[in-house]
C-alpha cells in the first residue's frame, strides 16, 4: 500500500446485494479514503450510471448477485461502451469464474473475504490504467512472455491446472502424479512468473491466453 | 361203435371245439388257402366260413404292408417244420384293421400230402391300443415335467433319484442317465450331505414331516462343487412304493438381481445425501460467506484507522486485528472446501451405456407408479450409445427428475410419464415429460436454484444438485412447458466427452 499517492478523487462503486457487505468494505474504503458509492444491485448501479462521474473511478462488483450478475453487468457496460474499470468479487477457490471475468475484460479479481493489502492494491492497479482503459492485460509484455517460455511442459500443465481452478490434490489426480511434486511445481511457476499470489498469477494467465 | 363212427364223432366234437372257443383258429392247407375259419374267426373278420374256405389268406386278409412277411411265416413254418410266433394285422370285411398275435404249427394233409398249417391267435388290438396311449400318456407327463422351468426330481424311500428333470439337469450339470440310481444327497453340501439318509429314516419311522409341503430356502450343489440358493418344496406320493417329488427353483440370478437393485439403491441414496449436503453448503458457503466479507472488511476499516493514530495502544493492536482477518478467511476457506468437495466430485467416470444407466435408474424411480394410476412410456433410442459419465450422479439425476415428474402428476385427469433417449452428433440427449400442470413463470427462472422449491415438503436441493451435476459433466439441463400440457426435462451430455482435460469454458 503506497500512502503517499492517496489522494481524495478517487471513486469507488461497490455493488453487492448483501448489506452487511456493502456497509463493511464501504467503511474500509472510506478509511483508505477512497469516496465509495454502493448499489444494491446491478440494476440500481445501471439506472444511475448516466448521473455518475466515470474519471478516476472503479467498480467494485460481485460475480454472484441475484438479478443481473456481475459478468452480465461488466458484459453490459462493454456493450455501452462505458469506460470504466472493473474488478469482481468471487468467492474463494472459485478461479474459473474469475478467469472469465478477467477474459470479458476485468483489470482484477477479488476473492471474498479479502484484507486491506489486497482490495487497495487493485484498486490502485485498477485506477492507473483509468481513465483511457487500454487494458495491460490484452498485450502480454515480451518480459511476461520470456517468464512463461521458461517454464517446462510439466510446469505448464500445472499452471493450466491452477487456472482451470483446481486444487493440488485434483491436479495430482489430473495428471497422474503426487500432491508433492505439484506443489513443488506451483512454487516453481509461482517463482519464475514471478507472481506474487494466485491472483496475479490468474491474471498473467488471462494476459497469456490460457485457460481459454 | 366203430372206427368210422368214432372218427365222425370226433370230427363233430372238434368241429364243436372249434366253433365255440373265443380263440380265432385257422386251418390253412400248404398253398395258404383257408380249410377251417372258426367262428371266432367270423366274428373277428366278419366273413362267413363258406364264403372264404378255399382263398388263399394273402389275397384278402392280410393288409398289404405285410403280405410279404406273412408268407415268409408261412412258409418257414412249412419247411422248418417249427411251430412260430408272428403278429400281423387282419383286414375285416369292412376293412377294419385288427391285430393278432398267432401260434402256427404245421400240420401233414392226409388229401394233398402237403404240410399245411393250424394258426392259432390272440386278439391284441385292445391291449395293443391301451399299451400306446400308455406310452403316450407317459410321454405326455414327461414332457410337461422337462418343460417346467423348475428342476423337478424324484426319489424312492431309499432317498436314490429315480427321474431328474431337463431344467434340473440344466441347473446342476448332471444328466439324467448318470444320476438315476444315485444317492439325492450328491446335490446338497454339508451337513445336510451327510445327513439326508437320516431325513427320510426319521420321517419313515415317525411320519413326522419336517419338510414336505412346506417350502424352504436350501443351498444345493452343482456337479462342479459350487452351490446355489434354491427353493426347495417337497411332495409325496404312493405309486406302489413312496416316491418323493422335490421342486427346486434356482434362486442364484433372483437374488443377484434383487442385490444389485438395493445396491443402486443404497448408492443412489447415499449420493443424494451426500449431494444434499454439498448443496446445502454451497448455500451455507455463499450465504455465510458474505457476513464473513463484512466482517473482515470492518475490522480492515478499524486497523487503517489505528494506523493513522499515534498511540502504542494502537499500533499494538494492529496484527490481532491482522490475525482475525487470517482467522476469519479461514473459516471462509473451510467453508468453501466443504463445497468443493460434492461440486468438484470428478468421481468414478467411465463409458457408460446411456440406455441401460437410465433404464436402472428409471426402474427404481418409478416403483409405485402403477399404483399411482400412471402410464409409463419408455423411448430408448438404441442408438443413443456410450458416453463418458459418472454413473451414480447420472443416475441421480434421472431418479430426481422422474421423481418429480411423478409428483408433479398427483390429482392430474391425464398421467404419462415418458422416458426417452436420443442423440446427435454433439450431444446425448434424456427427457423426462409429465402431463401433470407445468411450471409456473415465476417458478420456471429460478428452478435451478438451491432451497427453491414448489412442493410442500421439498427441501428444494433436488433440482439445483442436478444443475451441479450436469454441469460438472460439461452438459446442460433445461425445463420447458409442454404445448400439450406438462413439462419436460431435458438434459444432454456432449458425446464425445472423452477427454478428461476439458476446459471450463
Amino acid at each position: 500500500m503506497t500512502d503517499s499517492s492517496i489522494t481524495n478523487d478517487r471513486a469507488v462503486f461497490l455493488v453487492d446485494d448483501d448489506v452487511a457487505v456493502r456497509r463493511g468494505v464501504a467503511a474500509l474504503l472510506s478509511a483508505a479514503e477512497y469516496e465509495t458509492t454502493t448499489f444494491k444491485s446491478g440494476e440500481e448501479f445501471l439506472s444511475a450510471l448516466p448521473d455518475l462521474e466515470l474519471a478516476n473511478a472503479v467498480m467494485l462488483v460481485d460475480v454472484c448477485m441475484p438479478g443481473i450478475q456481475g459478468l452480465e453487468l461488466q458484459e453490459q457496460l462493454n456493450k455501452d461502451g462505458v469506460d470504466l474499470p472493473v474488478i469482481v468479487m468471487t468467492a474463494h477457490g472459485d478461479i474459473p469464474m474469475a478467469v472469465r471475468a478477467m477474459q470479458n475484460g476485468a483489470i482484477d479479481f477479488l476473492q471474498k473475504p479479502f484484507t486491506v493489502d489486497e482490495v487497495t492494491t487493485a484498486l490502485e492497479r485498477a485506477l492507473s490504467v483509468s481513465p483511457r482503459r487500454q487494458s495491460p492485460l490484452k498485450d502480454a509484455s515480451p518480459e511476461l512472455r520470456s517468464h512463461h517460455q521458461s517454464l517446462t511442459p510439466r510446469e505448464n500443465d500445472v499452471f493450466r491446472e491452477i487456472v482451470g481452478g483446481n486444487t493440488n490434490k485434483e491436479i495430482a489426480r489430473i495428471l497422474a502424479i503426487s500432491p508433492r511434486t505439484v506443489e513443488v511445481h506451483r512454487q516453481k511457476i509461482m517463482s519464475k512468473m514471478e507472481a506474487e499470489n494466485l491472483a496475479e498469477l490468474v491474471r498473467m494467465a488471462v494476459t497469456l491466453n490460457i485457460g481459454e | 361203435m366203430d372206427k368210422d363212427e368214432r372218427r365222425s364223432l370226433g370230427d363233430r366234437f372238434v368241429d364243436e371245439i372249434l366253433d365255440t372257443v373265443e380263440t380265432p383258429i385257422a386251418l390253412l392247407d400248404g398253398d395258404g388257402s383257408i380249410l377251417r375259419f372258426n367262428h371266432a374267426c367270423e366274428t373277428l373278420t366278419d366273413y362267413n366260413e363258406n364264403d372264404v374256405v378255399g382263398k388263399k389268406v394273402w389275397d384278402f386278409l392280410i393288409i398289404d404292408d405285410e403280405i410279404e412277411a406273412v408268407r415268409q411265416v408261412f412258409s418257414k413254418t412249412q419247411t422248418e417244420n417249427v411251430p412260430t410266433h408272428f403278429t400281423n394285422y387282419w383286414k375285416t370285411k369292412g376293412g377294419k384293421h385288427r391285430l393278432i398275435q398267432w401260434s402256427n404249427k404245421t400240420v401233414r394233409m392226409p388229401k394233398s400230402s402237403t404240410v399245411g398249417v393250424l394258426a392259432t391267435g390272440v386278439d391284441i388290438t385292445h391291449l395293443k391300443s391301451v399299451e400306446h396311449s400308455l406310452k403316450e400318456s407317459q410321454e405326455y407327463w414327461r414332457s410337461t415335467i422337462n418343460a417346467s422351468p423348475i428342476s423337478i426330481i424324484t426319489i424312492n424311500d431309499s432317498g436314490l433319484i429315480l427321474t431328474f428333470s431337463k431344467a434340473a439337469e440344466e441347473t446342476f450339470g448332471y444328466s439324467e442317465k448318470e444320476l438315476v440310481g444315485q444317492n439325492i444327497n450328491v446335490l446338497m453340501p454339508e451337513p445336510h450331505h451327510t445327513r439326508h439318509d437320516d431325513y427320510i429314516r426319521h420321517y419313515l419311522e415317525t411320519g413326522e414331516k419336517r419338510i414336505i409341503g412346506k417350502a424352504r430356502r436350501v443351498k444345493a450343489k452343482r456337479r462342479d462343487g459350487s452351490t446355489f440358493p434354491a427353493m426347495l418344496h417337497v411332495s409325496e406320493f404312493s405309486d406302489g412304493i413312496r416316491i418323493f417329488v422335490g421342486f427346486i427353483e434356482d434362486l442364484s440370478e433372483k437374488e443377484e438381481i434383487e442385490q444389485r437393485l438395493d445396491e443402486t439403491n443404497f448408492q443412489l441414496r447415499h449420493a443424494d445425501r451426500v449431494g444434499s449436503m454439498g448443496e446445502i453448503a454451497t448455500s451455507i458457503a455463499h450465504e455465510l460467506n458474505q457476513p464473513l466479507t463484512a466482517a473482515a472488511s470492518l475490522i480492515g476499516a478499524v486497523s487503517i484507522r489505528l494506523k493513522k493514530g499515534e498511540c502504542p495502544e494502537c499500533s499494538q493492536s494492529i496484527p490481532l486485528l491482522n490475525d482475525a482477518v487470517s482467522e476469519i478467511r479461514r473459516a471462509s476457506e473451510i467453508i468453501q472446501q466443504m463445497r468443493e468437495f460434492v461440486r468438484k466430485q470428478k468421481t468414478a467416470k467411465s463409458l457408460y451405456d446411456i440406455n441401460k444407466v437410465v433404464e436402472d435408474a428409471g426402474a427404481l424411480a418409478i416403483i409405485g407408479a402403477d399404483a399411482d394410476g400412471i402410464e409409463v412410456k419408455w423411448e430408448m433410442t438404441p442408438e443413443a450409445g456410450e458416453v463418458e459419465l459418472d454413473r451414480i450422479q447420472i443416475q441421480q439425476v434421472v431418479t430426481n427428475l422422474i421423481r418429480n415428474a411423478i409428483d408433479a402428476m398427483q390429482g392430474a385427469p391425464n398421467r404419462v410419464l415418458k422416458i426417452s433417449t436420443a442423440r446427435d452428433n454433439e450431444y446425448i440427449t434424456v427427457s423426462i415429460s409429465d402431463t401433470g400442470p407445468g411450471l409456473e413463470n415465476a417458478v420456471k427462472n429460478k428452478l435451478f436454484e438451491p432451497f427453491v422449491s414448489s412442493k410442500e415438503n421439498g427441501m428444494g436441493v433436488g433440482l439445483s444438485i442436478s444443475k451441479s451435476i450436469i454441469d460438472a459433466h460439461q452438459g446442460e439441463i433445461i425445463a420447458t412447458n409442454q404445448k400439450s400440457g406438462g413439462c419436460v426435462f431435458t438434459f444432454k451430455l456432449p458425446a464425445g466427452a472423452n477427454d478428461r482435460l476439458v476446459n471450463h469454458e
